[in-house]
């Protein structure tokens, strides 16, 4: 939470001395009071030829707990009998025979396919319903509690509501997903929009330029920071919704996958199932990041230069 | 000043959306549209919503959904805010587990779910682990900047006043720490009761989920009930994240993020 981009001044202090604390030769008061940002610019470009490599073995070095973790779990379970925490190895040995070679992936596409028109849709509509509850800001006013009330609902538990008049399949899980991964996008977008410094506004309206020009080369840049915070959020929360679908009413995917593999009691297929998801997971958040960095390299750019300065 | 800014126009305002998207749900469901099994009436879902609350059943529901959700927030906010303390105050321990929980982070908490169902079968066990398990990993991370975020001014004059331990904890860590854990606490208390419906609706735990499902599948006849209890559903969460709302402007009345109530702490 603290690390999504946001606009908001006091929220953008506390995320400086956060973010700083991992770069102590920048952040030192005393050395960014007594050098001006010249200076610290020349002074680091002088050890950037190094730079690339140590970042690099810096990262590797982090990752040691990680890499205890998972060497722990493999010596643990190595002769596990519990039916519930099978070997790491047969888990490892049985995902490669199932989700490489076997024809598990099937189940991949399906879940990806409902994912990418869910996420696209909400996407999609969350930023234009967003833009024009900004832009029609008494009826976004009026329509605010029903707005909240379908906010707050537990989406989950439309589902069943949804089957009723759906019935099962592609549609009906591509709704939910909408439903639920709609509102982070919607709202974030209202409120970057809404946080657009009026002077910017009166800059655009003396220069004479029309609305649209106006949305998208004042509005739209400006509160694109907390746009992509909302969109990292619908991500997750699509894929979480992707799976509840499936794990409830579905034939296909991964979450149909688990859910046989659990009622067959193959733990072992299922801890494989589990295992993908959690890849999907960080993989897709993981492609997201880097979006991200193309697309808001302009602010993240400002920034840093911000801290530094 | 316009009419249209006074303040009874815009409560009037919202009144009146709300009764059009009451009287358009009517409208829908006496149509047909959506098929005469599949979407009951606004008004006999209010009518049953109101024998369902004379009833034992709904309140039972609503009682089993709160315990797994109360019980799962206590374990998972505990854990978190004591780790997330523990590894904040250090950097080595901070630098080394960070991308083991960022990765936990981006799992999707339901991956976990078919696992607690093996293990626990469909019961309160199982529903308070899959809450606690999905508020931990955020708030923690909450808490760990939190706790980092403390100001390197406030900080280096505890360290010149030579306040340590206990003292240094709840006089500058804690008090510097508060909104980030406020914040991450009214997101946990909201993720948390989507968690537990969503444990119910799979699991098979009892509470509204179940309630919810099962009523489903009892056929038209039942349908306004699952309404009823969507609805009793969503007044639980406008309910949990009002309360918390409340609490952190109440409790947090002191710190500057609420004071000049610009913005919250993320």
């Amino acid at each position: 939470m603290a690390k999504t981009p946001s606009t908001a001044p006091p929220a953008g202090t506390d995320e400086g001395r956060t973010r700083s604390l991992d770069v102590p030769s920048t952040a030192d008061p005393v050395v960014a009071a007594a050098t001006t940002p010249s200076q610290q610019f020349s002074a680091r470009s002088g050890r950037r030829a190094f730079a690339p490599v140590r970042k690099a073995l810096t990262s590797i070095w982090r990752l040691w707990f990680f890499a205890l973790v998972l060497v722990l779990w493999w010596v643990l379970s190595a002769s596990s009998t519990n039916t519930f925490f099978p070997p790491l190895k047969d888990i490892l040995t049985q995902l490669w025979d199932l989700w490489v070679l076997g024809d598990a992936r099937s189940q991949l596409w399906s879940s990806l396919e409902h994912f990418a028109i869910g996420y696209t849709l909400a996407g999609v509509l969350g930023v234009v319903a967003g833009a024009l509850l900004w832009k029609f800001a008494r009826v976004g006013e009026a329509v605010s509690p029903v707005l909240y009330f379908v906010y707050v609902i537990p989406t989950a538990a439309l589902l069943p509501a949804i089957m009723a008049i759906m019935g099962i399949g592609a549609s009906m899980q591509i709704t939910i997903i909408v439903l639920a991964a709609i509102w982070p996008t919607l709202l974030n977008t209202l409120d970057g929009m809404r946080a657009t410094d009026p002077t910017k506004l009166d800059t655009a309206k003396a220069l004479h330029m029309s609305g649209t020009r106006t949305v998208w080369t004042v509005v739209l840049p400006g509160a694109m920071p907390q746009i992509m915070a909302g969109l990292r959020h619908s991500l997750q929360i699509s894929v979480i919704m992707m799976v509840v679908s499936e794990l409830v009413a579905s034939q296909s995917g991964i979450g149909f996958f688990i859910l046989e593999a659990q009622q067959r009691f193959a733990i072992t297929d299922m801890w494989t199932g589990i295992i993908v998801l959690a890849l999907i997971g960080s993989v897709l958040t993981f492609l997201f990041i880097l979006v991200e960095r193309v697309v808001l390299a302009w602010y993240l750019g400002a920034r840093a230069v911000e801290q530094k300065g | 000043m316009k009419v249209v800014d006074r303040r009874w126009f815009k409560i009037a305002a919202r009144l009146l959306v709300i009764a059009a998207v009451l009287g358009l749900w009517q409208y829908v469901a006496v149509s047909g549209v959506l098929g005469d099994d599949a979407f009951p009436t606004m008004t006999g879902t209010l009518a049953q919503l109101g024998r369902e609350l004379g009833g034992r059943d709904l309140w039972q529901a609503i009682w089993d959904t709160v315990r797994g959700w109360g019980v799962g927030l206590l374990i998972g906010c505990s854990a978190a805010i004591v780790v997330g303390t523990l590894l904040g105050l250090n950097r080595f321990a901070y630098l080394s587990v960070i991308p083991v929980i960022e990765f936990l982070k981006t799992v999707p908490v339901i991956a976990i779910l078919p696992l607690a169902i093996v293990v626990w079968g469909a019961s309160l066990e199982m529903k308070v682990f899959l809450v606690a398990f999905g508020v931990f990993w955020p708030l923690t991370i909450q808490v760990i900047y939190g706790v980092r975020a403390v100001d390197p001014v406030v900080r280096d004059t505890a360290t010149t006043l030579r306040l340590r331990g206990l003292r240094r904890f709840t006089g500058v860590t804690l008090p510097s720490a508060a909104p980030f854990i406020a914040t991450g606490l009214r997101v946990a208390a909201a993720v948390g009761l989507i968690l537990a419906v969503i444990a119910e609706l799979i699991g098979g735990a009892p509470g509204l989920g179940l309630s919810i499902l099962t009523s489903v599948n009892a056929g038209p006849s039942r349908l306004p009930a699952t309404y009823a209890f969507i609805l009793v559903t969503g007044i639980a969460g406008v309910l949990v994240t009002s309360l918390f709302s409340y609490l952190e402007r109440r409790l947090l009345h002191w710190h500057e993020s609420q004071r000049n109530n610009a913005s919250r702490a993320a």
